[in-house]
């Protein structure tokens, strides 16, 4: 940018003055401390969460394998409640999915240098939350052993897929997000991979890096070919971001259950996903950088003070989207919408059951993250950590309040039936924690958590205006 | 021994081929078989092309029979016709039809039953037969489920057995099994188990009742006594006259828990003796029914509900309908009908029915209703300002077209003042009518007197036909103890109950489709009895024991009906007459004539001034208990029926257990309070020692003061089905008070019970979704039902986005139903479970919201005043609406549901992989998910949960229950109501074939019906082609002002649709303005129940 060149030294550093990677550090700092987390002894905390995460992770998949074998009864759906926390932990999950596309896409493409030192963990955490969230779609159907049928695979029968329903939909949204997601994180780590075989000291490893560095050398051709194939992958991800959650919205928005039958629910959806994902992102990266310490010079509070003003932001969207919910409901003059809208909310009869969880909602959804307008909250990272926890759930209880809520009480009143979760699928849900927090504690300790090239990009020295007094100030932290 | 086969008769014209060595031979036995046989047959068959179905019912029912007129040298092994080896006109895959009818207490229901491959599948009633006219009730249609009970008796036991090789007796300490399954079984006492025999041993029983009987040849049977259930049997009564003869001093008794010996008294006393009094409902303009159940299965039956719904239909605003008044203390489905309907305690109810009297006296000046009012003590309660006195001036304007009704749990006196007050308002001859059922009319005794003769020693044998006086006998006889003092106790029954671990003998009893015999029906005609199959386990029918007692064989077939036919029918042509009434299933032109009663006001007067006693009402300080039948199990006598356990009570959506009901008021009083799935139980004592603990079930439109117990259940020994469902409320009960009982002490006991209710809400929330009307308001404005509501703002066409495929098949496939005539009796819950292989769940998936009926009936209460303790209780029939525009096609992403060309809402089950979004997107709520393998998987005691880990499959006389031409759809489908697409296809089929090469393939108009709309003896609900014209559905649709579709803002488009309640209100009666006005939504309508 011009005017960025004009503008005085001392208004200079007037805007810039928070550099990106605290202490100087330079990049054989960076290479070093980043590559050793992959090659020094694991740390005791990593083995802690590890023995507590995997069988956790297990005990999910007995859940699972339970269910499969015995029938979607083991869980506490009924009729006419046929999804809950199945649909509502796909979602969930989903919506985590986000943030690390929104990371590394769009701020890439919008020039948000600051991303570099979260991206790859964000994208990771995006990989291993869409996982978590294919789990749910699939085994939550009766018969696992059919859903070959949902691919468009010609069969003998001539019976393809139902092009017009919003579940069919979905499979194509998430798994084009899941490969695309793949590519644009490998795609990403390839650089890093080849720095990890040049100083790899065992041949297993050097062997396995070798492989996965796909013959990175660094030349100058390759960074060309590299660059340009990023920033198309990038190009790709973006409408991605938009895309999935909105489809995922129209599961609910193009039904007709009261609840669900709602035009706002796509952009509602994509700004919760960001709110609920970079709330999951701050709930990994904080504690990571205490079994870490030293990621605490390139995952700086700078990051955290950003991330927490973006929950800010979709928070307030996901706000207002609740307020004109409950408005449009007023406004339609239906019965059944402002029997859902506001009779199961506000009554104090028997039909309010499920106001709790609302409630619970409005508060972790809404109010929580208020506190982010007040910078002091920001730099606490108890604070943030807190309001992550808040948002986590609380998006969580959105879902639920959507799905179950909905379906407890539609059109009529004979069939209303409350639905109360069993233990299966109280631990098919934390068992996906287990899975994706063993996927992720795997991911830091065998691969690059940090993009080393990336990181070393946006270093002072790699300005090429770079002075020896501005050091630690870079221009381009505001191009 | 010899098997023979009959074969049809030869076709006209055609090549011949022999088809039994018989007729090569030319035998004489053979030439006169074809002779003889089909005479009326052939001319049906020749008539008339579309009645294949008459045709086979005849062929099948003649083909069962045909071996009977013949004998060979040698004394024929008579078998129905095995399938393996069956006649030429058997084909494969189609059902047979044959009538019979089924044993109930108030005469026997004429009925039909499909047979395919040889097993009896489906109950329907006989539509030739005027008492039936096609429709049945629930416990008809689920009849077919007990004959393939896996838990039913089938060994021959005594007490001690011969201790063969192989017989194990019961440790002590064991619980016992549920059914012993050819274990030994242990006895109530503690004393030696009864032992098995096996099937060829029966033999030993022979002997040893030669052995017994030879024992009271010297006395006249002094010390024989038999005790049985009711049942009007002509054969039965014929053979009861032959061990007279032989034994005359024999003791006969007979025993109801329900009584119903009242009534024969009071028209006793009324009319004379011998007279029986029957009601004509559908001749009455203005009904009152006082504690009198006759739209439900209390004092009802299908004609009664058949003869109230013809008073009850009407397509213009001017067809008058009738006006129903209803006193009662609980809801029952009558109470639903009813226009004005009165609660009170059943206690109160005699008082009521005396100032009723008194009105009534003084109205019509009447002199015997004086004199009787005047031979009672005055009675002091107080009922509704004004609902007395309106009521009888309704009737007294109706008078000769107005019935007064009361139910038989209410005393004779009660019963007969009603009777005076009929023949006041000149009823008599009318509305009300005797009929005199010819037979022999042999004094009975009761259950106490035969209690008496076995506490003086004076039995020596005794032999319990059905029934189960251990279970259900009056607690304060002790009959328990009882019997066990009785030498040689014999018991015939279908199940090794209470009372057969307390007998010397058990036998298996037959099913009554595994049996010969006969009956009249309520109309006193003659009907027939005939066996589908031959007993499954060796069963005796009471006929063939009763038989052996007699002196006779055992017989090998219908002789012994034969015999009783020829005496009444008294054909010339034995053979085709006889025939005939096997086809047909009853004696044509047999029904007992009716006649003009007259009031015998002196006997009356004395009869009751013999009765007067000071009554006892229930109060505040005193509560009553009133022993009501269930609606699900009747008494306890289909108990081990899943389709009936499950079935959800028409009133308070119960299912698997019985509650006390109580009004919202008398559950404050007592601290009940309700969740959604648990009840607060209550400890009721009786008398000194009598206590039972139930769970307590707040049922608004209760009486105060008053408890209401269902009997039936509590059954822990009768089967594996009702082993643990609900609580045994016999014990309260005496000879004395055996149905209304005051002085009840209740309380909470702190303890809560789960209760399965399928349904948890109670009011509509002021969505019009149930749509009834005045008569006046359907005059002002004849289409108030379609505009009303949301439908008011509806445009002619909602826009829609989507181009739909046309519907333009030759059969487009519609259904109305009419809430004006549907009483709610579940019925067509249980014919369309039978006909389409629906499975049970068992109570704690009903729990989990679970239950897969494709059709239920949603009841509703409404009230204007939330608190009103008397609210309005309508029902209302929902299957899958068949939507045109359907949300749940669109959203499935398989395709596993989608739109046939003839308008139904199609589902595949081979494509469905279960994601459950079709049912989440039904606005109806009509899908049905398999959560668990229900036909595979045993559901009891959380078995579900375990999967693979239990036994799969299912009992093979289950198997033998399902309708072959229907999917036994598996864990992960969605399944819903198909509008029977099985009968539909083959229809289709019929048509095509009999179009051959021209293109008129429609079906012909209204040629065959749904299982619900044939279930039903209101004939509620109406299916077709609504693109005929001249189908009954389409007029209905385009005529009657009243059809609207649930939900139609939805534009969903719904194939079926329904017609308004029109209620008759009296606008002079104190609660005139609430009737009717059941739907708009600024009204506040109660939210019942769960408080």
């Amino acid at each position: 940018m011009s005017d960025a060149i004009t503008v005085a030294p001392e208004e200079r550093a007037a805007v810039t003055k928070v550099p990106l990677v605290l202490n100087n550090r330079k990049t054989a700092w960076i290479t070093q401390n980043i590559s050793s987390i992959v090659e020094d002894k694991t740390p005791f905390w990593w083995w802690v969460s590890f023995c507590i995460t995997a069988p956790v992770a297990l005990f999910g998949v007995f859940c699972i394998a339970y269910q499969i074998s015995t029938g979607v009864g083991v869980w506490g759906e009924n009729h006419p409640v046929g999804w809950a926390w199945d649909i509502t932990n796909f979602v969930f999950w989903i919506g985590i999915g986000h943030a690390g596309t929104l990371i590394s896409a769009i701020l890439f493409l919008t020039r948000q240098k600051w991303r570099t030192s979260i991206n790859r963990a964000a994208e990771a955490m995006t990989l291993f939350a869409v996982v978590c969230a294919g789990i749910f779609p699939g085994i939550h159907v009766g018969r696992v052993w059919m859903v070959w049928f949902l691919a468009p695979v010609p069969n003998s029968y001539a019976i393809w897929p139902n092009f017009r329903s919003p579940l069919l939909w979905d499979v194509f949204a998430v798994s084009t997000y899941f490969t695309v997601s793949v590519l644009f994180w490998f795609t990403g780590l390839v650089p890093d991979l080849a720095t990890l075989r040049d100083r790899a000291k065992t041949p297993a490893k050097k062997f396995f890096f070798t492989l996965l560095a796909l013959g990175w050398r660094g030349s100058n051709r390759q960074w060309r070919h590299y660059e340009m194939a990023y920033l198309i992958l990038a190009g790709i991800s973006t409408p991605l971001v938009l895309s999935v959650h909105s489809v995922v919205s129209f599961d609910f928005a193009t039904s007709l259950i009261p609840g669900w039958h709602t035009t706002i629910f796509p952009p509602y959806f994509v700004a919760g996903a960001i709110f609920g994902g970079f709330a999951m992102v701050l709930t990994i990266m904080l504690p990571a950088r205490l079994i870490y310490p030293q990621l605490k010079d390139m995952i700086t509070k700078q990051h955290v003070d950003k991330m927490a003003k973006i929950i800010l932001l979709t928070g307030s969207i996901v706000g207002y989207a609740y307020l004109m919910e409950l408005f449009v409901a007023w406004y339609s003059t239906n019965t059944f919408e402002k029997f859902t809208f506001f009779h199961a909310r506000f009554s104090k009869d028997g039909s309010g059951y499920y106001q709790w969880a609302y409630w619970c909602m409005m508060f972790c959804n809404v109010i929580s993250p208020q506190v982010f307008w007040f910078k002091k909250n920001r730099n606490n990272l108890i604070v943030v950590f807190i309001v992550c926890m808040f948002v986590n759930a609380g998006m969580w209880f959105e879902r639920f309040v959507i799905i179950v809520t909905s379906l407890a009480q539609d059109f009529t009143p004979s069939m209303w039936h409350h639905y109360h979760p069993t233990w299966v699928e109280i631990w098919t849900f934390i068992g996906t924690f287990g899975i994706f927090l063993s996927l992720f504690l795997l991911f830091m300790r065998f691969l690059p958590m940090i993009a080393m090239s990336e990181v070393k990009i946006v270093l002072p020295e790699a300005d090429p205006h770079h002075t020896v007094r501005n050091s630690g100030v870079g221009i381009e932290a505001h191009h | 021994m010899k098997t023979i086969f009959q074969h049809p008769p030869e076709p006209e014209n055609g090549k011949k081929y022999w088809r039994s060595l018989d007729q090569l031979a030319e035998k004489p036995e053979f030439n006169s078989w074809l002779e003889r046989e089909f005479p009326q047959g052939a001319s049906e068959f020749n008539g008339d092309g579309v009645s294949r179905r008459n045709f086979l019912k005849l062929m099948g029912a003649s083909t069962a029979l045909a071996g009977i007129g013949l004998s060979g040298c040698r004394r024929p092994e008579l078998h129905l016709v095995p399938f393996t080896k069956s006649v030429e006109w058997a084909i494969p895959g189609k059902p047979l039809f044959f009538a019979t009818s089924m044993p109930v207490r108030r005469g026997y229901i004429p009925v039909i039953l499909a047979t395919h491959d040889g097993r009896p599948t489906k109950v329907e009633g006989n539509p030739l037969h005027p008492v039936s006219n096609g429709g049945t009730d629930g416990y008809a249609q689920a009849s077919v489920l007990d004959l393939y009970d896996p838990d039913r008796a089938r060994f021959f036991l005594v007490r001690g057995g011969d201790t063969g090789a192989g017989a194990k007796v019961f440790g002590g300490g064991a619980p016992p099994p549920p059914f012993s399954g050819g274990a030994p079984l242990p006895p109530s006492d503690g004393g030696a188990p009864l032992l098995p025999f096996s099937q060829s041993e029966a033999a030993k029983f022979d002997a040893y009742l030669d052995s017994l009987l030879a024992g009271f040849k010297s006395s006249e049977g002094d010390g024989l006594a038999f005790l049985v259930e009711e049942n009007n049997s002509p054969t039965r009564e014929r053979l009861r006259g032959e061990i007279a003869k032989k034994y005359p001093k024999t003791l006969w008794s007979v025993y109801e828990p329900l009584g119903g010996e009242t009534a024969a008294q009071a028209d006793a006393a009324a009319f004379g003796a011998g007279a029986q009094v029957r009601p004509l409902i559908d001749k009455a303009d203005v009904i009152l029914a006082i504690d009198s159940d006759f739209l439900g299965c209390g004092d009802g039956g299908v004609d009664s509900v058949r003869a109230f719904s013809s008073r009850r239909r009407v397509s213009k605003p001017d067809d008058k309908i009738n006006r129903l008044y209803v006193v009662e203390n609980r809801y029952t489905v009558t109470g639903g009908m009813a226009d004005h309907r009165l609660r009170i305690p059943a206690s109160h109810i005699p008082a009521f029915t005396q100032q009723l009297a008194e009105s009534v006296a003084i109205l019509t000046g009447d002199a015997s209703l004086r004199t009787l009012c005047d031979s009672l003590p005055k009675s002091d309660a107080k009922f509704t300002e004004g609902w007395i006195e309106e009521t009888v001036n309704d009737l007294f304007a109706a008078r000769g077209k107005s019935l007064v009704l009361v139910g038989g749990r209410q005393p004779a006196a009660v019963q007969l003042l009603a009777h005076a007050i009929n023949a006041a308002l000149r009823s008599l001859g009318k509305t009300v009518v005797t009929q005199a059922i010819p037979g022999d009319a042999a004094v009975s005794t009761s259950i106490l007197e035969l209690a008496q003769a076995i506490r003086d020693k004076k039995v020596a044998a005794l032999f319990i036909l059905g029934g189960n006086p251990v279970y259900n006998a009056p607690a304060d006889l002790g009959w328990a103890t009882l019997q066990q003092s009785v030498p040689d106790v014999v018991r015939l029954g279908m199940y090794e109950d209470e009372t057969s671990r307390g007998a010397k003998w058990h036998l298996p009893a037959a099913h009554y489709l595994e049996a010969w015999g006969d009956g009249r029906s309520v109309d006193g005609s003659y009907v027939s009895v005939q066996p589908m199959v031959q007993p499954l386990y060796g069963g005796w029918s009471e006929l063939d024991l009763l038989a052996r007692v007699a002196g006779q064989p055992k017989p090998q077939g219908p002789e012994l009906v034969q015999e009783t036919f020829r005496a009444i029918a008294k054909p010339g042509d034995f053979d085709a007459a006889w025939n005939k009434f096997l086809h047909d299933g009853f004696l044509a032109e047999s029904s007992a004539a009716l006649a003009t009663p007259v009031l015998d006001a002196t006997a009356a007067t004395a009869f009751l001034k013999a009765r007067a006693t000071p009554q006892t009402l229930a109060g505040e300080q005193q509560l009553e208990v009133v022993f009501v039948p269930d609606n699900k199990v009747y008494d306890g006598r289909y108990a081990n029926n899943g389709w009936m356990q499950e079935m959800p009570d028409p009133v308070t959506r119960l299912t698997w257990d019985n509650a006390a009901l109580l009004s919202p008021a008398t559950a404050r009083q007592l601290g009940i309070t309700n969740t959604e799935d648990k009840a607060d139980t209550l400890e009721i004592t009786l008398g000194d020692n009598r206590r039972i603990e139930i769970a307590a079930l707040i049922a608004p439109g209760h009486a105060d003061h008053s408890i209401s117990l269902p009997l039936g259940y509590g059954r822990g020994m009768a089967g594996r089905v009702c082993a643990g469902a609900g609580v045994n409320v016999y014990p309260l009960r005496t000879g004395a008070q055996p149905l209304v009982a005051v002085g009840a002490l209740a309380k909470r006991t702190g303890r809560t019970y789960p209760l399965a209710i399928t349904q948890q809400h109670h009011s509509m929330e002021g969505r019009a979704l149930f749509r009834e009307g005045t008569v006046d308001q359907f005059k002002e404005k004849p289409d108030f039902a379609q505009t009303m509501w949301m439908d008011a703002e509806l445009p002619a066409k909602n826009p829609t986005l989507y181009t739909h495929p046309t519907l333009d098949g030759v059969h487009q496939w519609g259904m109305v139903v009419d809430l004006n005539t549907c009483t709610g009796c579940n019925a067509c819950v249980i014919a369309c479970q039978a006909e389409n292989n629906t499975p049970i769940v068992g109570k704690e998936q009903v729990i989990s919201g679970r239950e897969m009926h494709w059709m239920r009936i949603d009841r509703y209460f409404a009230s204007e005043d939330p608190n009103d303790p008397n609210p309005e209780m309508v029902t209302q029939p929902l299957m899958c609406q068949q939507c045109e525009n359907a949300p749940c096609e669109t959203v499935c992403p398989v395709n596993a549901t989608v739109h046939t060309e003839d308008g139904l809402n199609a589902m595949a089950y081979n494509r469905c992989i279960g994601t459950r979004y079709c049912a989440n997107n039904c606005p109806f709520k009509v899908r049905r998910f398999n959560f668990f393998d229900y036909n595979q998987r045993p559901i009891e005691n959380h078995q579900l949960y375990l999967g693979p880990l239990t036994k799969k499959g299912t009992p093979d006389t289950i198997k033998m229950q399902k309708n072959p031409n229907v999917t036994v759809r598996m864990r992960g489908v969605m399944e819903k109501c198909t509008f029977c697409v099985q009968r539909i296809q083959e229809a289709k089929i019929a048509a095509k074939v009999h179009a051959g090469a021209s293109s008129d393939v429609q079906i012909p108009t209204d040629a065959f019906k749904t299982a619900c709309q044939q279930s039903c003896p209101a004939e509620a609900i109406t299916f077709g082609n609504i693109k005929d014209p001249e189908s009954k559905v389409a007029k209905l649709k385009k005529e009657d002002t009243r059809n609207y579709r649930m939900l139609a803002y939805l534009n969903v488009e719904p194939r079926v649709s329904y017609l308004a309640r029109i209620r008759n209100p009296n606008m002079k009666m104190p609660d005139a303005k609430n009737v009717g006005t059941f739907e708009i939504e600024s009204k506040h309508e109660t939210k019942g129940g769960a408080a």
